[in-house]
């Protein structure tokens, strides 16, 4: 026997050492606890929305036996993270991997501490992709699948690589089934928007749409085959105060094209609240232009 | 690039499961279905699962009892002691009317040193398959798992997937020595296996009698 295996076990044994000091146990439900990830030594620490069944009374367990009441400052449904504060200072914040080095077929441990201890399961990556949005309508950097088991309680745990390098953080509310990692990006986006305003801010119009197919003279001056056909317009929203009506299709917002609904939420970030912006309505045969100023998401 | 690191890993995976495969038996109880089990020492002493010996209302516990070893001899074997609370047995294979052939007793390991990550390997007959290895990692060792049954019992907890015919059979480390018997599964893919420490304190107390305090502790001496 080579010591090919020997070496490997101990390695992945290291690994999952060096990751534990920026695993934490995070109670905020009445069954088990899950699992969150250090995020910096000032006492942020980033877990799943799925696992806080309640916004008090949350307390965090440390890699060293210390625990701490957390303060939630926000969650963000849509992506599945939220972010909690403890009074902790000078925690092991973890070493990130580089997205760029991630590749099918590489080893993965998906780690959790729902106890005192750390827990680890391995796996492979199992698929990488482009940018996805969630049911939910949340934006996802990356696609990241692994074939790691779900442990109890390892949802807001970290995917470590088999250097022991965070590569993001993994949830089983987002994909039913299936081991989803929401990467690094996602979280680092996030994590500022639920710093500064305690949600992930995006703009509302107040509509229903479904994508729709344009008349061939409309799609060949616009240059896209199809638009977005309002099925519902809220009353006192945004959309109606700028005078959309049900039956109309939209076919730009700014300067975004609106050919399928993940162009409109695009469309619809945070920086667009409370800014007039002209959409292209296709009413009746007739191109016309509209202004609307869109609200803050409910 | 490809290296040689792939194939020198799964040379060092055949030669384990190889070693692993002289100290595995199988158990069989008449009409009833059967287990695995493990060679613990060259006297004939082999380690299973009390649930995989276990009689039913017809027939008492350890009657009907086969073995059969990694050359294929059968051998009729006799149950010693066990704990169903630790779910643990312990049986005695006898000569029988030829003569034994020669035990390879298992290496022991350490399943107080555990490390989450840490490769291990489960042997046994699942559905039937002989000698049938399954690879994985610890996922936590020790009394606090989650969800692990019996409260504040040792566990090992291994990220495979344990199967019927696994059971009694053994969790070996990387070096093919025993840390646990693979138990029972807790869900599809987590493995639960009885820590070999629990095994060796098990073994002692029932081969130092035959007195009064093996028999304490839930321990049926038959």
């Amino acid at each position: 026997m080579s010591k090919v295996l020997p070496d490997l076990s101990d390695a992945l044994a290291d690994a999952v050492a060096s990751a534990a000091g920026g695993l934490v146990r995070v109670e905020g439900r009445d069954r088990l606890p899950a699992t969150g990830i250090v995020w910096d030594a000032e006492g942020l620490i980033v877990t799943s929305h799925h696992v806080l069944e309640r916004d008090e009374n949350i307390n965090v367990g440390f890699q060293d036996g210390e625990s701490a009441e957390a303060e939630l400052l926000g969650r963000d449904p849509s992506t599945d993270l939220a972010l909690l504060r403890t009074s902790r200072r000078g925690l092991d914040t973890p070493t990130w991997a580089e997205p760029e080095g991630l590749r099918v077929g590489h080893l993965a441990l998906a780690l959790g501490r729902p106890g005192a201890n750390v827990r680890a399961t391995m796996g492979i990556i199992s698929a990488l992709g482009k940018a996805w949005r969630t049911s939910a309508g949340g934006p996802v950097d990356r696609y990241l699948q692994t074939d790691t088991v779900m442990y109890p309680g390892f949802s807001g745990g970290p995917l470590v690589d088999a250097q022991g390098r965070f590569v993001g953080l993994n949830t089983s509310a987002l994909l039913r089934g299936v081991s989803i990692t929401v990467p690094a990006p996602t979280l680092d986006r996030v994590i500022r928007d639920l710093q500064k305003h305690g949600s992930v801010r995006r703009a509302y119009l107040g509509v229903g749409a479904q994508p729709t197919k344009l008349p061939d003279a409309v799609a060949k001056e616009l240059g896209q085959e199809t638009g977005l056909l309002l099925v519902s317009v809220e009353t006192g929203s945004a959309a109606e105060e700028g005078g959309l009506f049900l039956g109309d299709t939209l076919v730009t917002l700014g300067e975004s094209h609106l050919r399928h609904m993940d162009d409109l939420f695009n469309a619809l970030d945070g920086d667009r609240i409370g800014i007039p912006i002209t959409v292209r309505v296709l009413r009746g045969g007739e191109l016309i232009e509209l202004t609307v100023s869109p609200v803050s998401h409910p | 690039m490809m290296t040689t690191l792939l194939p020198q890993l799964n040379f060092d995976l055949g030669e384990l499961a190889d070693r692993v495969r002289k100290s595995l038996v199988q158990v069989t109880v008449e009409r009833s279905g059967a287990g695995s089990g493990v060679v613990f020492a060259g006297d004939g002493l082999v380690v299973t699962n009390a649930h995989v010996v276990s009689g039913n209302r017809r027939r008492p516990p350890g009657s009907g009892l086969r073995v059969t070893l990694p050359d294929g001899a059968v051998t009729a074997a006799e149950l010693l002691a066990k704990d169903d609370d630790l779910d643990v047995a312990l049986l005695k294979i006898g000569p029988g009317e030829g003569k034994l052939p020669e035990l390879h007793p298992i290496e022991m390991g350490d399943s107080r040193a555990l490390r989450p990550g840490q490769w291990v390997m489960a042997m046994g007959h699942p559905w039937g398959v002989a000698g049938a290895a399954a690879g994985g990692i610890v996922i936590g060792a020790g009394p606090d798992l989650p969800e692990a049954p019996g409260a504040a019992k040792d566990w090992i907890a291994v990220d495979l997937a344990l199967r019927p015919g696994h059971s009694g059979g053994p969790l070996v480390d990387h070096r093919g020595r025993l840390i646990g018997i693979s138990t029972m599964m807790a869900g599809l893919e987590v493995g639960m296996a009885v820590p070999v420490h629990v095994i060796e304190e098990f073994v002692a107390r029932v081969l130092a009698a035959g007195d009064a305090a093996a028999a304490e502790d839930d321990t049926v001496l038959v």
